[in-house]
């Protein structure tokens, strides 16, 4: 996945684009440029490395001009170096574009070029887009015709801005299958993959859909259709978000600012409109056979999921993993409920598509407004937690797990399998759960830093839970590999002695997820776990709640949350376990917010 | 932007160092705490200094002058009677001209530049900015909470023992209306961070790296440590004399004129301070930092100690994570216990109030110009108050 931007103003716009790419770095960071238009002639400035890195050496932020364009990559065609990193400009240096997605018929392309004498700097399928613009501007001598008749030969999925010196006041922008947002200012016209992009300067966006081509203008833009040129009219996005929530303030990660900003996201959960939510319970109810689905941390957010829809509503929906979901048959009639913080996940896309052509119905827990997934599905949930810029998600993930336990509680109560009156309790707990967070965060944070700080040599670990708690464990277990790039190995407490057991010794160290005493049965067959791990001289670190004795005697150190609802309780300590792995990463002296070779969202299959 | 550094405050429960000494002036790692702090104040580009002093004044005073050898400009305003935080603050008010300035507790050290953090978050936030930290234990510290903002939304100082929170690290972005809030809270400093908190004005910058508040003896070792980590390379004047075989390993810091003889091993991190002497086969073993003009006898090992300059350690003595103050004589065969035979907590009497240390390894705190006679074995956790002679230790 890579990062687009572009900015169409009066003023020098030098420091603001870079500031825009800079927004955006978390969409890709093994190289970078700029292009902007500076008395006729086009200046481009690129690189490898990270934005600031980048900067240093070509010194993007002084950058002249009132017209530029800008890109932040993550590459998937041709390695990183300086000739492959964006902007692409042509050989007569009058055209330069920007480009996310993969041109799929880029290799015929080039060997046509290539048979016509062009002689290509880079390995990138971008470059090939570049030369046709060259090609058909010198047959059609018109910018937008030209532009048309290039995008007629390309194929696969693309956003593209294109700035050229023969149309000083414009961007040329297209959209098809990745992301591309208007952002619409006073005197001033922004582009770019995500909102993050023009944030800081505009609250007014549009969203663009696939094939669509935008004429921008500091004044005006014109939206129309690739395929036949009809103009298209766009509603215009008011954004709520606070511009603020977007910045690091006084933190030194994001991953740290995210975690804390979770008694907001939570808050903004509980905030949406419970028709959305019962929207969402009446189609499971609807369906013959629902799933839930997800991929990496949305995986283990659906696994959770299951175990609220059993407890609260008696229902069993398998959660099933985005890029495995083919083992299912999909018949018309079946439901499909996805979860997904950038929308634009390949896998759960692609699994929507085959799903949704098999006729079922489908259904989305999305953040980003205006992403894929959120367009295409049936009835969508936009979470609302914000812009989340660490690679690893804390507080998307939180958030979606929450609309998840407001879903199945209201499932429960539809399906008549929870009272009206324990509805009203568990709302009550749901709606009192920010302030716990806010506590816990604040009071347990010297503690969970103090067992991370002495346990982060550890290179083994098992992470441990019963029932709700064992996908809990298995989510923290996948914050703790991607961030500190230990091994941390999620299991249910119960499988233990069915194998993995034979591994304990005193180096290995197990990190436990303790229900509460009064989970009585799940209590018990954890503290069985601890206990086999215990006598064999195993490491036990429990997360677990204040009160209970028992579990304490157990343990070589413990984070000890005050009693909460059971209800709450597994979200308390994937809380717990996020800030755990950040300690821990943070000792270790990890790349926190941008670990190695991740990105935040995966558009590639 | 001006800083206040507050210097003036003498705190007995870092006896037996503190009576000849203020806190700033304590050396850590061969430099004065004080002397970290300006050197990290001219790098973020603060160059006027206000200084409050009172205890030991003079040595500051002697050592850092007008600044002009450090690069600042200090203004020294005198605390006469201690009353606190807030009673030294109000004394700067007619040096910051009403412009927001920078307040840094004097005895706080870190081992990178907060100063360049701090000043950030306040260019982003345009508001009143506290440093925060994490420490071991936050029960010394005021508690802060934090909402999602960063902005500290509450302030609790005496906090009950199933807290860990971040705490005030002692350095502030503050505006000029503090002098305002003082008046009316009778110079009370906490009543007016929590009115501050109350409006809605500061705002949380968190430090990660190493901090540390000097408070009890045994955090000198602990500042030691910390700031001797971040060596990378090792520094050898060149009028040093390495005699014979000497074994070099790391971060080995060695000052001018010194002389290590034939033997001696240096594992670094380790420091030795100008004007020392190092007898035959003696162990200097990492964290030990040996101040300038001391002698260490023929065959001793040091370990994890602080010698603050001036000593002289007798012939065939182990010092382990201990601390020597400045002058302290000790005659051959000293040897510093440092850890009961079951590793069991350590605790520490300071001022006759027993302390838990929560160690289990730490060996003697002996205070200035104490001699102590040949053969002595001090206990862990012992404290030796300053000026103390001790009668050589003879069988027959």
């Amino acid at each position: 996945m890579c990062g687009i931007s572009g900015i169409v103003h009066s003023e020098n716009i030098g420091r603001n684009l870079f500031n825009s790419i800079r927004n955006l770095e978390y969409r890709g960071y093994d190289s970078c440029g700029m292009a902007m238009l500076q008395q006729g002639e086009l200046d481009l400035r690129k690189n490898v490395g990270g934005i600031d890195e980048v900067n240093a050496i070509e010194k993007l932020d002084q950058m002249q001009g009132s017209i530029g364009i800008a890109h932040t990559r993550w590459a998937t065609h041709g390695g990183v170096t300086q000739e492959n990193a964006h902007p692409h400009l042509s050989p007569d240096r009058k055209f330069v574009i920007v480009h996310n997605g993969i041109i799929s018929n880029y290799q015929e392309l080039r060997e046509r070029l290539l048979s016509q004498g062009v002689v290509f700097e880079s390995l990138t399928d971008t470059e090939v887009f570049v030369n046709l613009l060259e090609e058909s501007y010198s047959k059609y001598n018109d910018l937008e015709k030209a532009f048309l008749a290039a995008l007629g030969e390309i194929k696969g999925s693309f956003s593209i801005v294109m700035l050229s010196s023969h149309d000083p006041d414009h961007l040329y922008c297209v959209k098809k299958e990745s992301p591309l947002l208007l952002g619409l200012g006073e005197g001033c016209n922004y582009v770019g993959s995500d909102l993050n992009a023009f944030l800081e300067y505009t609250r007014k966006a549009i969203v663009l859909d696939d094939g669509e081509y935008v004429v921008l203008g500091r004044n005006e833009y014109q939206i129309r259709k690739v395929e036949n040129g009809e103009l298209v009219e766009k509603k215009v996005l008011h954004i709520d978000w606070d511009v603020e929530t977007s910045k690091k303030g006084g933190y030194s990660h994001y991953m740290l600012k995210e975690i804390f900003d979770e008694p907001q996201t939570v808050r903004q959960a509980l905030k949406i409109p419970r028709e959305q939510i019962s929207g969402f319970a009446e189609m499971l109810t609807d369906a013959t056979h629902a799933y839930l689905m997800g991929v990496g941390t949305t995986y283990y957010v659906a696994n959770i999921s299951q175990y609220f829809f059993s407890t609260l509503a008696n229902q069993y929906y398998p959660a099933l993993s985005s890029d495995e979901f083919s083992v299912v048959r999909i018949e018309s009639g079946d439901m499909v409920l996805a979860l997904s913080q950038s929308g634009e996940t390949y896998d759960t896309k692609t699994s929507l598509e085959y799903a949704k052509t098999h006729g079922a119905k489908t259904a989305a827990v999305v953040n980003v407004m205006g992403s894929a997934i959120s367009m295409m599905v049936d009835q969508v949930i936009m979470q609302g937690s914000g812009p989340e810029i660490c690679v690893v998600s804390t507080k998307a993930a939180l958030a979606q797990t929450f609309i998840m336990l407001r879903v199945a509680l209201e499932l429960g109560l539809m399906r008549k399998q929870i009272t009206q009156k324990d509805y009203q309790t568990h709302q009550q707990d749901l709606e009192s759960f920010p302030q716990m967070v806010e506590q816990i965060l604040n009071e347990q944070s010297g503690f969970v830093r103090n067992i991370a700080r002495a346990t982060s040599h550890v290179e083994h670990w098992l992470f441990l839970g019963c029932g709700v708690y064992y996908p809990v464990a298995m989510e923290s277990a996948l914050k703790m590999k991607e961030i500190t790039y230990q091994h941390a190995e999620g299991m249910p407490a119960g499988f233990l002695k069915h194998g993995t057991l034979s591994m304990v010794e005193p180096a290995l160290h197990t990190l436990f997820f303790v229900p509460l005493p009064e989970q009585k049965v799940l209590h018990d067959r954890t503290l069985n776990a601890m206990e086999q791990v215990k006598t064999r001289g195993g490491t036990v670190i429990a997360i677990m709640f204040q009160g209970d004795e028992r579990t304490l005697a157990v343990t070589n150190q413990a984070i000890q949350l005050p009693q909460m609802s059971s209800l709450c309780a597994p979200l308390a300590q994937m809380i717990m376990a996020q800030m755990f792995a950040y300690y821990a990463a943070l000792d270790l002296g990890r790349n926190i917010d941008k670990p190695r070779n991740l990105a935040k969202s995966v558009t590639v299959g | 932007m001006k800083a206040v550094i507050l210097a003036a405050n003498r705190s007995t429960r870092l006896s037996p160092f503190i009576e000849t000494r203020c806190k700033p002036m304590i050396r850590i790692a061969g430099q004065y705490i004080l002397e970290n702090t300006i050197l990290f104040l001219k790098e973020a580009g603060i160059h006027e200094i206000v200084l409050v002093v009172n205890h030991q004044q003079d040595l500051i005073r002697r050592y850092f002058g007008s600044g002009k050898i450090f690069g600042v400009n200090l203004q020294y305003v005198v605390q006469d009677e201690l009353q606190g935080i807030g009673h030294a603050l109000s004394l700067c008010q007619t040096s910051l001209e009403k412009k927001p300035f920078l307040l840094v507790y004097g005895d706080v050290l870190t081992d990178n530049n907060p100063f360049l953090s701090i000043l950030q978050t306040y260019s982003e936030m345009d508001r009143e900015v506290a440093l925060i930290a994490l420490p071991e234990s936050s029960k010394e510290f005021g508690n802060v909470y934090l909402d999602h903002e960063m902005k500290i939304s509450r302030l609790v100082e005496k906090p009950q023992a199933n807290q860990a929170n971040y705490v005030f690290a002692g350095m502030f972005v503050l505006f000029p209306k503090i002098f305002d809030l003082l008046e009316k809270n009778q110079n009370d400093i906490s009543r007016c961070y929590e009115q501050m908190i109350e409006a809605g004005g500061l705002q949380a910058c968190l430090w990660e790296k190493g901090w540390i508040d000097m408070i009890h003896p045994w955090h000198i070792l602990e500042a030691n440590r910390m700031l001797m980590s971040s060596w990378k390379t090792a520094e050898i004047d060149a009028s040093a004399k390495l005699l014979g075989h000497v074994h070099l390993e790391g971060a080995v810091r060695i000052g001018s004129n010194v002389t290590v003889e034939s033997g001696t091993v240096l594992k670094g991190p380790c420091y030795i301070g100008s004007d020392s002497y190092v007898g035959n086969n003696s162990l200097i073993r990492n964290y030990s930092a040996i101040g300038p003009g001391s002698i260490v006898g023929y065959g001793s090992e040091l370990k994890n100690c602080v010698l603050f300059g001036n000593n002289d350690v007798g012939r065939l003595s182990f010092v382990g994570d201990s601390v020597m103050g400045e002058n302290v004589k000790s005659g051959s065969g000293l040897t510093t216990v440092n850890h009961t035979v079951d590793y069991s907590l350590i605790s520490c009497k300071s001022n006759s109030e027993l302390i838990e240390t929560g160690l289990t390894k730490l060996g003697a705190f002996i205070g200035d110009s104490v001699s102590i006679g040949a053969r002595h074995t001090l206990g862990p956790g012992t404290i030796v108050e300053s000026g103390k002679i001790i009668a050589d230790c003879i069988t027959l």
